[in-house]
């Protein structure tokens, strides 16, 4: 990034490779929407491309780069809200759930008895407020460090802990709920 | 990763020329200048046409046969410590310290809470010890000062948003804190031109058009500073 803040064109194309994975899949797993996450993630780094004169030398680019992804996302998820209210039809096909029949097989009750679980899991995690979902999903999913979740959610290391074990409380309680040793 | 996704979003930054740092550098120079020039017109032409050419005020006639005078000292104690209180406000509303995401919410929200309690400290404390400053001037309930504040911090206020630019944590408190920074330069200013330190004057004409600010501050801090799909 400091190289590209002081001009260097090509510095760019390392810094999607150095980034755009774990930024990808951190909006696929907040949008569940490949489409809209590409949409985001290409969002997010022209957005760190225009800001680049106002890079700080030294500065983590990794906080930054999720500040700016968690920011569009909040922003797609209010517009989205808003088309829902506008246009009344249902647009719920993400959060239908579909079964496909399982295959005759003996394993097949554990298979769905794991896709029954992961949809539980899931389910849990959507209904977790946003500042828990997130400060989970940086930390368990995407990887991130306690310091760097801190600063990309803009609170101190402490409100993470403390997010994160809340949502860690809730997920226990889904698996306890589902029978499953948590 | 598809290949197809990466040239796609390496296509768009190109064709899409983005500032470096140096000319970053350079264009907020110039905005700072703009900035300041803003403001100090806006208070020569208003100040002027408010008080029949008077830039700086050292009193006048409150009621028949008394006078408020206020000495040259304490013009130059409160205009120098509001000076440098607006001079601390610009560190606290632009200064990012090591990180692209700016100064914690605790940093801005303390800072910002500070700058209108400190300008107006010092206003009050150094005007306490010449006591006539501290009069009331009933024809002077500080609508002119509230609105020559306004028209003072207008500039400066949308400078100092274009060097920031870019907040993607917190935006609205950011802005509220360039609202404060903006008017507390303007503080400075007014503070030349109006000797009355009669307390409820200062809360209305001097403190109030602060909040005004931030408030602004703060809807266009969410609006402009903020990430969103244009």
């Amino acid at each position: 990034m400091e190289r590209y803040a002081r001009g260097d064109e090509a510095a760019f194309g390392e810094l999607y490779d150095a980034i755009a994975p774990r930024l990808l899949g951190f909006l696929r797993r907040a949008t569940r929407d490949a489409f809209v996450a590409e949409d985001l993630m290409q969002l997010t780094l022209l957005h760190m491309h225009r800001a680049r004169g106002s890079f700080i030398p030294g500065a983590p680019v990794l906080p930054w780069a999720f500040a700016i992804a968690r920011r569009l996302l909040s922003d797609h998820a209010r517009r989205r809200r808003v088309e829902q209210r506008l246009f009344s039809e249902a647009l719920a096909d993400d959060d239908r759930i579909a079964y496909e029949p399982a295959a005759p097989t003996a394993a097949a009750d554990d298979v769905l008895h794991a896709r029954r679980l992961e949809v539980r899991l899931q389910q849990r995690i959507d209904a977790l407020p946003e500042l828990q979902r997130t400060a989970y999903r940086l930390l368990r999913q995407d990887g991130l460090s306690l310091t760097s979740a801190a600063e990309a959610l803009g609170t101190s290391v402490t409100a993470v802990k403390l997010r994160a074990h809340r949502a860690y409380v809730a997920l226990r309680a889904a698996l306890r709920e589902a029978g499953e040793p948590s | 990763m598809s290949a197809e996704l990466r040239a796609r979003v390496l296509a768009a930054a190109a064709a899409e020329p983005s500032p470096t740092r140096a000319t970053v550098r350079r264009r907020n120079m110039l905005i700072g200048m703009v900035a300041a020039a803003s403001g100090l017109g806006a208070f020569v032409i208003f100040a002027m046409l408010m008080s029949e050419s008077h830039l700086l005020r050292l009193g006048g006639e409150v009621v028949p046969q008394q006078r408020l005078e206020r000495p040259a000292w304490l013009v130059v104690a409160t205009a120098g410590g509001a000076l440098g209180v607006a001079v601390t406000a610009v560190w606290l509303a632009l200064g990012r310290g090591r990180s692209m995401l700016g100064r914690s919410p605790r940093w801005l929200l303390y800072g910002g809470v500070l700058i209108p309690v400190s300008l107006l400290v010092w206003k009050v404390s150094c005007s306490l010890a010449f006591g006539d400053a501290m009069v009331a001037w009933p024809e002077r309930p500080g609508e002119r000062c509230l609105a020559l504040s306004l028209l003072v911090a207008a500039g400066p206020l949308v400078s100092l948003m274009a060097i920031r630019r870019h907040a993607p944590v917190h935006p609205a408190l950011n802005g509220a804190v360039i609202g404060f920074a903006a008017g507390a330069w303007a503080w400075v200013a007014v503070d030349l031109w109006c000797p009355v330190a009669h307390v409820p004057h200062v809360l209305f004409g001097h403190v109030l058009p602060l909040f005004v600010l931030a408030g602004t501050g703060a809807l266009f801090g969410r609006t402009l500073l903020s990430p969103r799909r244009r």
